[in-house]
């Protein structure tokens, strides 16, 4: 029987001048002995679920749904039968520790209450049960005497566990049990939790916004959006493969799933509590279409025990290649295969960085995709469409393409305005006027100065940088969906290059376009890059999340290309296989 | 509590009583005219009895009051560190023994009212916290607070009015009944309890809203605690929750106003025990000023300060027991 059956659970806290929906219709269940995690950022309604599993929301709110435990409606229960079950059957941890125990109490006083309120004990076997909780969560006894105050934040965090086991629940639920420590306590707690699930069979109900800690622990996950589920499932699966982009941008803004990469937030703020129309993701979303706006989506299965709420079925798919070759003809009549049956997708929103040495092919596979270049065999497709011909880069929202060398993609003799401007030209898009102020935006965007005397400017006289800028630029005025960036800063010194990756960077995640970013230098790749695909010879030869690919290359040629980054610590890379040998620790 | 801490504290201590010390002396001899001109009587009949010059003087010189004001003062100190208050000028007998036939009247009704004060307040601000933004909250908090806008000493007289003058069930005046036999310590007992019930429910009225609202205002802001949302998940019951847990750690700030209280309920008295004729150390305090009694004033001023300073210090230490963050 599950344990606990959450369904259509909708919370609403009424406010003086406007009532808050914090949770939106949420159902779950959980499995005895079973450890369910619920991860989403603040505000996202988790202590609201918590709250109104023990229906312990005030007056103020009001609630619908569902909640029943081993079978029984919890609603139907009166007070004093709901008094018999609390901390009984079901025990609560509350987020911040230091609020969570009465200062004025003795922590030993705290951990005997509920014993002797659901317990038929007398006071001194409390305290002698108390003792052995206390050995069980790792704190010493001598401990029971003093009041929270004199307790650090990871002992107080094990006094609270103590409490929470004191009357053997059926189930707990922790919420934010670690988010207040530091992140040595926090794996301890981590161990602990570990071992009395193992050892004891608890079913718990992990509530926490640090998905590394909860994806560590629990079997499955929820993540919580804006008071709805967005998606759920198996967590290896999730981690691995997250299918909504709220969750791709909640792993990806994790700094122990992405080692290398620099953070990136979602961008936007959530709507916490607003009443809305449509998915509640929409305006941070890097997909969305009509329906987004207008209606919400429900939470489908969607095969493997998973499930998501999405119009568009999830991350979708951009652009997909399928068996293409191309072969460059040589002066003796032999051939030289530079595209060699490459399969290739890009999703929305993504950052796949294709890398490998010089003449692996890289360029020629860019052309291709941006439909410059028609392979031999094979097909491209951008959102469904062929890019025959070019013509996706003729049109607003479509593939768009900035090369190696700025010097050859912006002419000497052009004026800044008229390099950005020529694709407006060229495609006959706007007026004069509205074309300017196109312009102004596309250079605001990437950095440069917006005045008369800079758009008059020849690009002859301007910088590396600044020609990669107008570049992009020019890219950027056409609004692409998918940006290829073919090298882009191979040409500029290291100072200048970072710059312009930190800009490139923030722009894909402001605006979150989908981009392939082709380089050879694995190192700068890793800092930006979501995916990685590896070229050599033609041939992709391995693909993968940016931090599998560097921690463990699966193929001789990754190894080379990881082994040949020249690191300033030779221990560089025997680190970064201590880094996942611990992060193995981590997972069950 | 180490030895610097109580160190500094016994600093602390003494260097306030000096200074009050020396106010108690000076300000007495600030006011205008002196203990051996009085011309006016505070009681109706009495005669005024007025002297020579001569006798004056003597007198003045009798009481060392012709001496520099800087010797006075260091005689003074002389005198108070011998437990020497000095002579009452107008009733002749030793100051301490006038203090000590009037005091216990103001600690029995100071008490009686902190206690009734503090227990009402904190009983009502309880069911208002409760009850919190229902209409009995309302009720009580807007009742209470224009209550609390009456002045005592007009609070006294109506008082005095409905149940001495109108209904006559209380006595008008006096701590006990004159004159009286007592069958036995009962009957003796209730005799001082009838005189104090108005001087106590006037100087308790006083302050029972400054209790309420602190008890009620801290109450609502401890319930919205985690701790206190712990207590609940426990299944520990409404009643428990509010007693055990939100009551202990509201009662902390109510403490330290209890302290405060009895200092201002000091001022209090003079003027409850002006109202109701109440035999303590107000009303001989008023009388001691009327007749420029330097020795008493200066002897009640003293008694007064140091109590006031022993309660808080008192205060102190049972907040160092309620409170286990400030013990070390
Ligand atoms: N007592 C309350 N009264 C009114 N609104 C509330 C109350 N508690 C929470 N909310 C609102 O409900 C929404 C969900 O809050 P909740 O505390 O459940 O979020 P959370 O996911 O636990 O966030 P965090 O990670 O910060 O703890 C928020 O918009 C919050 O402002
Ligand atoms: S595609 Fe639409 S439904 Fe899906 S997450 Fe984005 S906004 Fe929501
Ligand atoms: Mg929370």
């Amino acid at each position: 029987m599950t344990l606990l059956e959450v369904s259509d659970l909708k919370c609403q806290y009424r406010l003086d001048s406007h009532t808050v929906q914090a949770v939106d219709g949420v159902s779950f269940y959980l499995q005895p002995g079973e450890i369910l995690g619920i991860v989403g950022e603040s505000g996202s309604g988790k202590t609201t679920i918590a709250l109104s599993i023990l229906r312990m929301l005030g007056h103020s709110a009001s609630v619908s749904g569902r909640v029943s435990f081993e079978g029984r409606d919890l609603s139907s229960l009166t007070v004093p039968e709901m008094n018999q079950l609390r901390w009984k059957e079901i025990a609560i941890v509350f987020q911040n520790s230091l609020e969570a125990l009465n200062p004025v109490m003795t922590i030993g006083e705290q951990v005997t209450e509920p014993m002797l309120r659901h317990l038929p004990i007398t006071p001194s076997e409390a305290k002698a049960r108390c003792v052995d909780l206390f050995v069980m969560v790792g704190l010493d006894p001598s401990w029971m005497n003093v009041y929270p105050h004199q307790l650090s934040g990871g002992m107080r965090q094990r006094a609270m566990l103590a409490m929470a086991l004191s009357c053997d629940p059926r189930l707990i639920v922790l919420d934010e049990v670690t988010s207040a420590l530091d992140a040595f306590t926090r794996k301890e707690i981590r161990e602990l939790l570990y071992s009395l699930q193992k050892t004891r069979g608890y079913s718990m109900v992990l509530i926490s916004h640090d998905i590394t800690f909860v994806s560590s622990l629990a079997s499955r996950l929820i993540v919580l959006y804006s008071g709805t589920i967005v998606e759920s499932g198996p967590t290896p699966e999730i981690l691995n493969d997250p299918r909504h982009p709220y969750t791709r941008g909640l792993i990806h803004a994790t700094p122990d799933i992405f080692l290398y990469k620099d953070l990136w937030g979602i961008p936007g703020d959530s709507p916490a509590g607003e009443k809305q129309t449509g998915c509640p993701f929409n305006l941070r979303c890097t997909q969305p279409v009509d329906a987004c706006r207008e209606t919400a989506p429900f939470l489908r299965p969607c095969g493997n025990g998973r499930e998501i709420a999405c119009h568009r079925g999830g991350i979708a798919t951009l652009l997909k290649a399928e068996g293409l070759r191309f072969r460059y003809p040589l002066p003796d009549k032999k051939t030289l295969q530079a595209v060699d049956d490459v399969d290739l997708e890009i999703h929305e929103g993504e950052v796949l960085a294709v890398v490998g040495q010089t003449g692996s092919g890289k360029s020629t596979l860019a052309h291709i995709l941006a439909g410059v270049l028609v392979p031999e065999t094979g097909n491209v497709l951008f959102m469904n469409g062929s890019v025959h011909g070019g013509t996706q880069g003729h049109r607003f929202r479509g593939i768009q393409i900035v090369f190696q060398d700025p010097f050859s993609s912006t002419s000497n003799r052009f004026t800044v305005c008229d390099a950005v401007k020529e694709p407006l030209d060229i495609n006959k898009i706007g007026d004069g006027e509205e074309r300017l102020r196109m312009v102004k935006e596309a250079l605001d965007l990437v950095r440069l100065p917006s005045t008369d005397q800079f758009l008059g400017k020849y690009c002859g006289e301007l910088s590396g940088g600044q020609r990669q800028r107008v570049a992009l630029a020019r890219a950027m005025i056409m609004k692409p969906r998918l940006l290829i960036a073919d090298e882009i800063t191979s040409a500029l010194d290291v100072s200048t290059a970072a710059n312009v990756l930190r800009l490139l960077k923030g722009l894909q995640n402001r605006r979150g376009f989908a981009m392939i970013y082709i380089s050879h230098d694995l190192s700068l790749t890793l800092k930006i890059a979501d995916r990685i695909a590896v070229m050599d010879a033609g041939r992709i030869v391995e693909t993968g999340n940016a931090h599998d690919v560097m921690l463990s290359p699966k193929t001789g040629y990754t190894r080379r290309l990881v082994g040949a980054r020249i690191g300033l610590c030779c221990h560089d890379h025997d680190h970064a296989q201590e880094m996942r040998a611990d992060d193995r620790k981590l997972k069950p | 509590m180490n030895e610097k801490t109580r160190n500094t504290l016994i600093i602390r201590f003494v260097i306030t009583l000096l200074v009050i010390l020396a106010i108690n002396f000076f300000l007495p001899r600030m006011m205008p005219g002196d203990p051996f001109s009085t011309t006016s009587s505070d009681v109706q009949g009495e005669d005024i009895v007025t002297m020579t010059e001569e006798q004056r003087q003597y007198f003045i010189s009798y009481y060392g009051m012709d001496l520099p004001l800087h010797e006075q003062f260091f005689r003074y100190l002389a005198n108070m560190a011998h437990g020497d208050f000095g002579q009452s000028i107008y009733y002749k007998i030793p100051v301490t023994s006038v203090i000590l036939i009037h005091l216990p009247w103001t600690i029995l009704i100071i008490f009686c009212a902190t206690a009734l004060s503090t227990a009402v307040g904190i009983i009502l601000g309880l069911i208002s916290a409760r009850n919190r933004k229902k209409r009995s909250d309302r009720v009580m908090m807007t009742g209470l607070i224009a209550f609390s806008e009456i002045p005592s000493f007009l609070l006294g007289i109506i008082l005095l009015l409905i149940f001495c003058v109108w209904l006559k069930l209380l006595p008008l005046a006096g701590a006990v009944t004159p004159f009286a036999h007592y069958a036995g310590v009962v009957d003796q007992a209730l005799d001082i309890a009838h005189h104090a019930f108005l001087p106590v429910l006037t100087l308790a009225l006083a302050q029972l809203t400054g209790v309420y609202l602190l008890t009620r205002n801290t109450l609502i802001t401890v319930s919205s605690k985690d701790y206190i949302r712990t207590a609940y998940a426990k299944g520990l019951g409404e009643r428990i929750v509010w007693t055990r847990h939100a009551l202990r750690n509201a009662l902390l700030p109510v403490v330290t106003r209890t302290g405060f209280m009895i200092g201002l309920m000091m001022g209090g008295a003079v003027l409850v025990e002006t109202v109701f004729s109440y035999p303590g150390i107000g009303l001989t305090l008023r009388s001691a000023v009327v007749n420029r009694d330097y020795a008493l004033i200066q002897g009640i001023l003293l008694v007064t300060a140091v109590s006031i300073l022993l309660c808080n210090l008192l205060v102190d230490q049972v907040y160092r027991k309620l409170d286990p963050r400030v013990s070390d």
